[in-house]
């Protein structure tokens, strides 16, 4: 979706995301999740590795409150993290 | 090829003529001879002789048996022959060559396919594109790469939008390699070849929308990702991309992108020196009853950026 007219100049395609689209959380349900995650952030300097815990569970939230489709932990990258529980698929 | 002309050594040839009863190939070879003997005519010589004679030249009908063979002498007939006969043969396995390259190019699809079944090979179907590998992703320590955020809202569209962080570090993975190495042979099927559960670099980020008006809105958005090289191997597992979300009066919602950069970011040798990208997300009003093609997505509602609301 480059504005670029110039044919032969790279152009950037935009893809789907791979498993769709986030639902809308109208009612905030997991909002004290983000709030968590945003908290770790900053403090961590937005280092992404030092806050993947939070982030888990904030998908975590999502998952149980129909937020986002039920995917099991590794696959979304948390393998790491569960260490032995069982799948939520 | 006047000057060739010796009348002496003059020939025409009738092809296809009936005189072949009249000619034996020992007269044309005995009329020939005085022409072949070198020193005849110039410089060239026998060539000329053997030009005159094989290819330009027609014997009389009188003394000619006529035959095919462009010559009459029986040593370069039989050497024309030859050639011909060698070039219908060359030429045979030229184009059954050809012939089987074709069909091996259209036979690899489902060889390929056939090859990673039975040898159980798993693989994604193109880099950057299959969301099984993240199940196997090492994190490559010393890679680190900045993620900035954009938020952009079309002049249409009166939400409040932005993200919530301006930047996000993440440490690049890189597949194992034996995962890699399969991925390049098996293209086409998509199957998980290890149980193995490694820690991968999945990213979560906020961006955050309002709706300051009285009336719902629905905005539909699409991203950029800047350079556009690294933006192939910019994952987005989820995000809020594509689909139309509607707002509510006054309501104001996160929305997160969980998203990864794909293992073979690390690989890409035009991707040495790049340390940052930027996601950028642009948001339009979506009308009811107009059409656009949005890559991927069967959305009835389409972009249209100049509407009011």
């Amino acid at each position: 979706m480059s504005t670029a007219m110039n044919f032969g100049s790279k152009s950037f395609q935009p893809r789907p995301p791979d498993k769709g689209s986030f639902p809308l959380d109208h009612f905030g349900e997991c909002k004290s999740f983000k709030e968590k995650f945003m908290k770790c952030l900053r403090d961590n300097n937005f280092e992404n590795a030092l806050c993947r815990n939070e982030s888990k569970e904030y998908l975590e939230c999502r998952m149980e409150r129909q937020l986002m489709a039920q995917e099991p932990l590794e696959k979304l990258g948390f393998g790491d993290l569960i260490g032995g529980k069982s799948d939520k698929n | 090829m006047g000057g060739l002309w010796r009348p002496a050594c003059r020939r025409v040839v009738f092809c296809g003529w009936p005189w072949s009863h009249l000619g034996r190939p020992t007269w044309a070879a005995e009329r020939a001879e005085p022409c072949l003997r070198p020193g005849r005519s110039g410089p060239a010589g026998t060539e000329q002789g053997l030009r005159r004679l094989g290819t330009w030249r027609r014997p009389s009908p009188a003394e000619q048996p006529a035959r095919r063979p462009k010559s009459t002498n029986p040593y370069t007939r039989s050497q024309e022959e030859d050639w011909r006969r060698r070039n219908r043969t060359v030429l045979t396995y030229v184009a059954a060559a050809a012939v089987g390259m074709l069909g091996a190019s259209y036979a690899a699809v489902p060889l390929y396919r056939l090859y990673c079944q039975t040898t159980g090979l798993g693989g994604s179907a193109a880099a950057g594109h299959a969301s099984d590998q993240i199940e196997n992703m090492v994190p490559v320590k010393d890679r680190i790469i900045k993620i900035t955020f954009n938020a952009d809202v079309h002049a249409s569209l009166q939400w409040n939008f932005r993200p919530q962080q301006t930047e996000i570090y993440i440490i690049t993975s890189r597949l194992q390699t034996y995962e890699r190495t399969i991925r390049n042979v098996c293209v086409i099927e998509q199957r998980f070849s290890t149980e193995q559960v490694v820690p991968g670099e999945t990213a979560l980020a906020f961006y955050k929308a309002k709706n300051p008006t009285d009336k719902p809105v629905i905005g539909i958005s699409t991203y950029n990702v800047v350079p556009f090289e690294a933006g192939q191997y910019f994952n987005k597992i989820q995000c809020f991309c594509f689909e139309e979300q509607r707002l509510n009066p006054q309501e104001e919602v996160d929305m997160p992108v969980f998203f990864y950069i794909d293992p073979e970011f690390a690989e890409d040798p035009r991707m040495v020196n790049v340390d940052l990208i930027t996601l950028s997300y642009t948001f339009f009003e979506a009308k009811e009853g107009h059409k656009l093609a949005v890559p991927g997505y069967n959305s009835n509602h389409q972009l249209s950026p100049a509407s009011n609301l």
